[in-house]
């Protein structure tokens, strides 16, 4: 009687903050929906007074929302998939092979994760402008193709998998490429899920970097479209919830289809423990 | 798995494949024709659009804004019509970061041709500045307020536009309370009788504020000591002046609008804009821009406007109020010198182009500084123009640190929320606004104000 009284009270919990914290999402999209006058107004609805679809019918009016959309869905795909494959690559490098300098390298990778970005972007900008990069997709891949903290996760997750099953695929004649490609990869699913969840969701946030390097504005993302919403004296905030909700759509997608892998990855991981 | 990679990889190559940084697909064609047949416009500064510009070849320009791209964009079109081997690239940036990235890309050799300048950050920018090719004294001609803007003779940017502080009305509160045109108050006196007239309270608690100016404090406390013929800054033009009786003064009649008239309340509607836009309030103080949010943000308030009140009937102040200037465009010295010749031309285009002209200022609700504009029937039928009467009675402080505006901020807060005695918090932000001056060299311009007598 007292589980079940403490289990009703810790769900009760947990929905009042689950509750709280997706209260401001739905209070975006459902105000995506208002007029600005309504969503600056006094009294304020949880739903729209009067339902309007103005916000989102100007919203292409005011930027090429369709071409920023697609920009941030390639770069942010590339980029994912890019740093998922060389992070597996260096991970399983510094989890299964013993070399000189193993544990410097590790060090080093991990060191990188502990230098402020902030301190970074300046000399960074000063490097891709001085080799003529500015402007250019390359100037956003480049830099995200190697990720410290990609490569911290992918070589602890590699650690635990069994030498034994590396050993005897060798010993079937297995080469290395194909070890890495067909058994260790498959095999770390679930942390490869959850990398391409985070490593997704940072490079479609991602807006002083791609807003420093890049000009045209057929080129930039949607991250820094949605800025444009915010003028210097006042804000679209209509304009701007209807972009932001549009926006997260892909963000959303990913999170699902990962999430679905990398649960199933776990379950499968945990049958086979 | 397979598939997937294959899918990934082709998504990576088509990607990659639009790396290139291209100039994203100029408009410029070679112009063969000089002789356009139009005709040279302008006042003192003429435009000429009967040559080639860059021999006729094509060119590209990058022209960096941080809003109004529409309205700028008019300019370029205009120009291109004429010189079709111009090609302007309008880039639209967000305000705050378009100072971090602008100076950034001026220090490069990439930077923009053009680019929109803030006089906030005259600092910042002047280093990277091409003087205009244009005489001051034709330039001083046309647009008003050029020799605040002169550096060893030359000049890098003006104002196309003055910005100045202003009472906004509710017309429907305004009818509501019985008042029409001739209530309009020419003094604070009669602002205060009108005020109480538009103030509806239930019990102890406010159902209208008369007269909001919650978080509004530094937008008028650096304007209105101006009217007792008070500056900002010592006659040295490097010291600055706000422990002064006229800003006492200015602090005690805007205390007294709640303490004394109570036709408001430093806790009704804490940002009086917003409760202006909500409704909430019948008048208060604002400068031109608001025009522009009331559009955006709460299109359905009808509004008026009357010029900020002075302290005696039919005594002109020394001045009616502090103004800032919309500043013109700059250019960048670090761009090649084809570049620089052709923004060049083009600045002479922008600074004649009359129509164009009155509609940019229209646009942002500034005063034109163009001068063949002064009267123009449309300007003077603006909404938020048509108040501000004769444009000479405003002072311009220069380019004035931040500072001020944070301090002034800090010492209302004091006094409204923290109980600190208005002559103690003025001290402060005297003490504060010197220490913060003294690691910089602003150098103040009010001694170029028409009318200036130092006091």
């Amino acid at each position: 009687m007292k589980t079940k009284a403490q289990s009703i009270l810790l769900n009760v919990a947990l929905l009042v903050v689950g509750l709280l914290t997706v209260f401001p999402f739905v209070w975006m999209v459902l105000s995506a929906f208002k007029s600005n006058a309504e969503i600056n107004s006094l009294d304020q609805t949880f739903f729209p007074r009067e339902w309007t679809f103005d916000n989102f019918i100007s919203m292409q009016q005011n930027f090429d929302f369709a071409r920023l959309m697609a920009n941030s869905v390639v770069l942010s795909v590339t980029i994912t998939a890019i740093s998922i494959y060389t992070s597996c690559l260096a991970g399983f490098v510094l989890a299964k092979y013993t070399f000189r300098g193993r544990g410097f390298l590790f060090g080093f990778v991990l060191s990188t994760m502990m230098v402020p970005w902030a301190v970074t972007i300046i000399p960074r900008y000063t490097m891709f402008t001085e080799v003529g990069l500015q402007g250019s997709y390359a100037s956003l891949i480049i830099p995200a193709i190697l990720s410290g903290f990609g490569i911290f996760m992918m070589r602890q997750n590699m650690s635990a998998v069994p030498d034994e099953v590396l050993e005897a695929a060798r010993l079937d004649g297995a080469s290395e490429i194909f070890i890495f490609h067909r058994i260790v990869m498959p095999m770390s699913v679930n942390a490869i899920s959850a990398l391409a969840i985070f490593q997704f969701l940072w490079v479609w946030e991602d807006y002083l970097w791609p807003y420093l390097m890049i000009n045209d504005p057929s080129k930039q993302v949607l991250a820094v479209g949605l800025t444009t919403f915010s003028g210097r004296y006042a804000t679209d905030f209509g304009g701007l919830f209807a972009a932001t909700t549009i926006s997260i759509i892909p963000v959303i997608v990913v999170y699902v289809i990962f999430q679905r892998r990398f649960i199933a990855g776990a379950a499968s991981a945990a049958v086979k423990g | 798995m397979r598939k997937t990679w294959v899918a990934v990889m082709a998504t990576a190559c088509l990607a990659l494949s639009a790396c290139g940084s291209g100039d994203g697909g100029s408009t410029a064609v070679k112009d063969t024709v000089a002789d356009k047949g139009l005709p040279i416009v302008g006042e003192t500064v003429k435009y000429d659009p009967n040559t080639l510009v860059n021999d006729g070849e094509p060119i590209n320009l990058e022209w960096w804004m941080w809003d109004g791209d529409e309205t700028f964009g008019q300019f370029a079109e205009a120009y291109e019509e004429i010189h079709p081997n111009v090609d302007i690239q309008i880039v639209n940036q967000p305000w705050d970061d378009y100072w971090t990235k602008l100076p950034l890309q001026l220090q490069s050799d990439d930077g923009p041709a053009l680019y929109n300048v803030h006089n906030s950050h005259h600092e910042n920018l002047i280093t990277y500045m091409e003087p205009y090719d244009i005489p001051v004294d034709e330039l001083a001609a046309d647009y008003a307020g050029v020799e605040a803007h002169v550096i060893d003779g030359k000049v890098y940017y003006i104002d196309f536009g003055m910005m100045t502080g202003l009472i906004f009305y509710n017309t429907a509160m305004w009818e509501a309370a019985g008042l029409t045109d001739a209530d309009i108050p020419e003094t604070w006196d009669e602002f205060r009788d009108v005020a109480k007239k538009l103030t509806i309270r239930d019990g102890n608690s406010f159902t209208q504020a008369g007269f909001n100016f919650n978080s509004q404090f530094k937008e008028f406390s650096l304007g209105l000591p101006y009217q007792q013929g008070q500056h900002l800054m010592a006659a040295d033009q490097a010291t600055p002046d706000l422990d002064n009786q006229a800003m006492l003064d200015t602090i005690n009649l805007f205390t007294g609008f709640y303490d004394v008239d109570q036709v408001g309340s430093k806790d009704f509607g804490p940002v009086a804009a917003d409760s202006f836009g909500q409704g909430q309030t019948a008048m208060i103080y604002n400068w031109g821009h608001f025009g522009g949010t009331l559009g955006t943000n709460f299109p359905e308030i009808e509004y008026g406007t009357f010029r900020t009140p002075v302290p005696e009937a039919g005594v002109e102040p020394y001045a009616h109020d502090r103004y800032n200037g919309e500043s013109t465009l700059g250019i960048n010295a670090k761009a090649s010198d084809a570049q620089k010749a052709v923004a060049q031309d083009f600045l002479r285009f922008y600074l004649t182009n009359a129509d164009l002209m009155k509609d940019l200022s229209l646009h942002y609700s500034v005063f034109p500084m163009y001068q063949p504009l002064a009267d123009d029937p449309d300007v003077l039928a603006h909404p938020v123009l048509s108040a501000l009467g004769d444009i000479t009675k405003y002072v311009w402080p220069g380019p004035i640190p931040a500072t001020f505006e944070t301090s002034i901020d800090t010492m209302w807060q004091d006094i409204l929320y923290n109980g600190v005695a208005p002559e103690t918090a003025l001290a402060t932000a005297q003490k504060t606004v010197e220490t913060d001056l003294s690691s910089t060299d602003f150098v103040g311009v009010e001694n170029l104000y028409a009318g200036y007598s130092s006091k």
